[in-house]
Order: structure tokens, then C-alpha cells, then sequence
């Protein structure tokens, strides 16, 4: 299983989570975040903004999943034909375990005793 | 040493503080977060459709609502884990839709900016 986090813009926000809706991945977390990138923040006349607000949506999913994921949140982020500066990024991370609370049982488990 | 990711319900946090804290695990990050999980969390529009009422069943194929969650970050040592999901699991589960998930990711180093501690160190509640 890996972790997508991707840091898009709040207004891509409902976009990616349609296009994840879609796509066939309705389990999304949603947290509302501030940053900055590489342009440092924004500025406007002699306004410089250092942190901007963005939604940061959390995506659990399985390894064989992660292009056509990324496929689907990367279309729905961008802004524009070619993107723009501060449409976001996405990290992804190895998740080594899940459980569902409900159930209390570990998801996958199956999958890995046939790998293993 | 592993980030143990729990996403649980809003009411649920102090009584889970305090089950972590009796485990010996006092210390955390919790941050306010809206998700979404399979789809099957909205009862009146369940309740509705079985109605067979008509507006219910339009709804049924629509997105899911975003729900208000608690998004708590823990990082323990390795054998802490099963301590940390199992409780977390006991406090938190009502068996119904929408209790949570719990995520288990590696963490390759913590550092306690105190002092410049690191690795286990850094984390250890001694």
C-alpha cells in the first residue's frame, strides 16, 4: 500500500476528489493546510504573501494503482493547458500496515500471504 | 520507528487520548481533517432509498458527503505499534460505518529539537 498526499489548490479540491470519485477511489482525507514552495509564496504589488492556503487530500491505495492515481489527480489539479506556479504537489510514501476501525481487521493481510 | 496515522471520529479523541495515555503512549498530533470512505456513512439517504422514496434513490448515486474527522499522527517505536492500533481499535470501534481507518507508515528518523536528539531517543516517554 502507498500514501498519496497531494497538496493542490482549495478550488482543485472538489475537482480531484471527482475525478478520484471517478476513477474508482472514493476514500479521500481532506486537511486544510498552508504553505510555500520554490517561488517562496506569492507576491502581488508590495504585498508579499509568504503562506498560501491549500487543501492537502491523503489517499491510501494499492501499489498497482499509483499511475493511473496520479493520472487522475495530476488532470484535475492542473490549472490551464500547460499548469500554473502553485497548482501543488503530490508525495507518496509506503503505508506498511491498514486497519479499518469498524472491523477491527487489517486490510490487504490476504493479498500478502498469496505474495508471500 | 513507524508514524501510526489514525483517523477517527470527532467525539472519539479524548477518550482515545486517554486510552493512549494509560498505555503509555502520552504524546501526539491531532489535526482537524474532512474525509470520505466508501460511500455508506449517509443513513437517511440508506433509509430513504429502502423507503423506496424516489428523491433518496437520485441521491444514492451521487458523491458521498465529506464527513468532520480527527486526524491523529502518532510515532512510536517499532514495538509500540500494536499497542498504539489496538488501542485505538478498542476506544474508537462502534462497529458501524465510519469508525476509521488506521495507517502504519515507516518513519526513518524523529529528532527532538530540544535537545538534538534523535532516532528512538527522541521519542521515548522514559
Amino acid at each position: 500500500m502507498i500514501m498519496i498526499r497531494a497538496i493542490v489548490r482549495p478550488e482543485k479540491a472538489t475537482d480531484v476528489m471527482a475525478a478520484l470519485l471517478d476513477a474508482g477511489f472514493p476514500a479521500v482525507t481532506k486537511v486544510s493546510v498552508h504553505g510555500r514552495g520554490k517561488q517562496r509564496g506569492l507576491k502581488v504589488g508590495d504585498v508579499h504573501y509568504d503562506e498560501l492556503p491549500k487543501e492537502m487530500l491523503l489517499i491510501v491505495v494499492p501499489d498497482d494503482a499509483k499511475d493511473y492515481v496520479l493520472r487522475s489527480i495530476l488532470s484535475a489539479a492542473r490549472t490551464g493547458r500547460d499548469g500554473a506556479f502553485g497548482d501543488g504537489k503530490i508525495f507518496i510514501s509506503p503505508v506498511v500496515e491498514v486497519y479499518t476501525v469498524s472491523t477491527g481487521v487489517r486490510e490487504f493481510a490476504e493479498q500478502e500471504a498469496v505474495l508471500a | 520507528m513507524k508514524e501510526v496515522m489514525a483517523i477517527i471520529r470527532m467525539n472519539m479523541v479524548s477518550r482515545t487520548k486517554q486510552a493512549l495515555a494509560d498505555a503509555g503512549v502520552s504524546s501526539l498530533t491531532a489535526a482537524i481533517a474532512h474525509g470520505r470512505g466508501q460511500g455508506r456513512v449517509d443513513f437517511r439517504i440508506l433509509h430513504g432509498a429502502e423507503q423506496g422514496i424516489e428523491e433518496a434513490i437520485v441521491q444514492l448515486g451521487q458523491g458521498p458527503r465529506l464527513i468532520p474527522k480527527r486526524l491523529l499522527s502518532i510515532v512510536v517505536p517499532d514495538e509500540k505499534v500494536k499497542a498504539v492500533v489496538d488501542t485505538v481499535i478498542r476506544v474508537n470501534r462502534t462497529s458501524q460505518a465510519g469508525d476509521g481507518k488506521i495507517f502504519v507508515l515507516p518513519t526513518f528518523d524523529s529528532v527532538r529539537i530540544r535537545t538534538g536528539e534523535t532516532s528512538d531517543t527522541a521519542i521515548n516517554e522514559m
